[in-house]
């Protein structure tokens, strides 16, 4: 009788889970690619996608085009620095407007910064390029950019800036673009209603702050969803909402490399928690919301890439907590992007410089 | 011969041990002028923690990574003093602030310019871990000309 009841609860935990499985393969979409880094969906078969390398490549059609799209400004392509955001202006079929976050050098200076430039996509090259956004002030690292892009519904753009690495306590003050979460136009221009428009001391771009190295955001059913690298542990996902204080690095539940406490306090009246934090390090990388059918079981889901190991997290959130977390694609190596097709499929970029553009499909 | 193993390892701890102080002081000093409630058992607590973190679960042992700087530049004035008539204490200090300073300005040369011991991202932090290095030399050299 005992094994009976073992052998029912057994049944019904596999169809339990199978309920939540969804099966699917790969396909390779492009290889051979150097370091890809930020990919924009124009749709199911065309893509355009950055290389960290300082490449803006398309795929048309469906098949990858030789050379890449000229135009493309010069970038500093050192430790995580290069050309690295994409995201395609929410009118693009018709403006062929895009936005792309790189690491930028200062001419005749052994500094750099972040910048985002706007720019047209005609035919195979960028014109109009203008500099919307450039963060400052400018650093001696090569690390912790942030870089990645998503527009609210009002059209206003969010450009995440990261800390510089050496910079870190600046991300606690509001009178630099440091550990921010950057909220302006698309031309540049800062609108009216950010938080801290007026405010003396404090840049008016800000949006947000205390934040490390955001490498996701991504905006869904009114939530502003964003992913940040903590050091040896303490990565973190965060609802972001103006003004907010995220505690980098007065709080976190990470350490230091060296192995040193940068803050032994993880909690403080004023500063937000995450809505979940990893220890050890997954080392989020992009991410999607996803909110079609053709995954059906997935329908409403966070998805994150991840560099270590390499996989993405399927995360199912519940009144800002995470209340299911799956690990998916594991079997790729380090994913430095994901994001969601027009159809339904989700398109990967794996890390490295022999990266790869990989569908997810169902089989 | 035993005895000057025994300083040296001394002398390399002296080193460590500063900087992992100045490390975890300069932390702290930032939390505490943020209104932070730094208090002196959690000073004492953060200490020892980072005194193991640093040591046994970062990416490079300090204590290694002191100990090779220190054994080098040892190691050159042990053979330049053939020639300089000069105090060990005085050549060791140097030789002490010398492999400081190498580690402080070479790892960052090594990792994008990033500074990856905390205490070391300002030229005050530098400049103190160099006095630690200064110390810690000194030591070693003082105890040496005792001896002889």
């Amino acid at each position: 009788m005992r094994n009976l009841k073992v052998l029912f609860l057994f049944i019904f935990s596999a169809l339990c889970l199978n309920l939540s499985a969804e099966d699917f393969e790969y396909k390779v979409i492009a290889k051979d690619l150097s370091h890809p880094w930020g990919i924009a969906m124009i749709d199911d078969n065309n893509i355009l996608f950055t290389e960290l390398s300082g490449q803006l490549r398309r795929i048309k059609d469906g098949t990858l085009e030789k050379g890449s799209i000229s135009g493309v400004p010069e970038v500093l392509f050192a430790g995580q620095g290069g050309l690295s955001g994409i995201i395609l202006d929410p009118d693009f079929n018709e403006n062929n407007k895009i936005y792309i976050a790189f690491s930028s050098p200062d001419e005749g200076k052994s500094t750099n910064t972040l910048e985002v430039i706007s720019a047209i996509l005609d035919s195979n090259s960028l014109t109009n390029i203008t500099t919307i956004f450039k963060a400052s002030p400018s650093r001696r690292t090569a690390a912790h950019y942030g870089a990645r892009m998503a527009f609210l519904d009002d059209g206003t753009l969010l450009i995440t800036s990261g800390d510089g690495f050496n910079y870190r306590e600046q991300a606690q003050d509001l009178d630099n673009h440091f550990g921010k979460v950057i909220r302006i136009n698309t031309d540049g221009s800062i609108p009216s209603d950010n938080p801290y428009t007026g405010q003396d001391g404090a840049l008016p771009e800000i949006y947000s702050y205390g934040h490390r190295n955001l490498q996701g955001i991504v905006v869904a059913n009114g939530f502003i969803y964003e992913n940040e690298h903590g050091p040896m542990g303490g990565d973190e996902l965060n609802i972001v909402e103006p003004a907010k204080n995220y505690g980098w690095p007065a709080i976190t539940y990470g350490k230091d490399y060296s192995g040193a406490m940068i803050s032994p306090f993880t909690q403080k009246e004023g500063m937000e928690q995450p809505v979940k934090y990893w220890v050890p390090s997954i080392a989020p990388s992009g991410m999607t919301f996803y909110d079609k059918d053709l995954f059906s079981n997935w329908k409403g889901n966070l998805f994150i890439s991840a560099l270590v190991p390499g996989d993405v997290r399927r995360l199912v959130i519940s009144d800002f907590k995470v209340i299911e977390e799956e690990t998916l694609f594991s079997d790729l190596g380090r994913i430095r992007d994901i994001v969601t097709s027009p159809n339904g499929t989700l398109v990967l970029a794996t890390d490295g410089p022999s990266g790869q553009l990989i569908r997810v499909q169902p089989k | 011969m035993l005895k000057k193993s025994l300083y040296l390892i001394i002398s390399i701890l002296i080193a460590t041990v500063l900087v992992v102080l100045q490390t975890t002081l300069s932390n702290l000093i930032w939390l505490s002028s943020i209104d932070m409630p730094v208090s002196i058992g959690l000073v004492l607590n953060t200490f020892f923690a980072d005194l193991i973190g640093m040591n046994l679960g970062g990416a490079i042992p300090l204590v290694g990574l002191v100990a090779a700087g220190m054994l080098i530049a040892y190691g050159v004035t042990l053979i330049l003093l053939i020639w300089i008539d000069t105090r060990k204490s005085y050549a060791y200090a140097l030789a002490g602030a010398a492999a400081i300073l190498a580690i402080v300005l070479l790892m960052p040369l090594a990792f994008y310019n990033l500074d990856l011991i905390a205490g070391a991202r300002t030229t005050l932090g530098k400049t103190i871990l160099i006095l630690c290095g200064l110390l810690s030399g000194y030591y070693f050299g003082s105890k040496i000309e005792n001896k002889e």
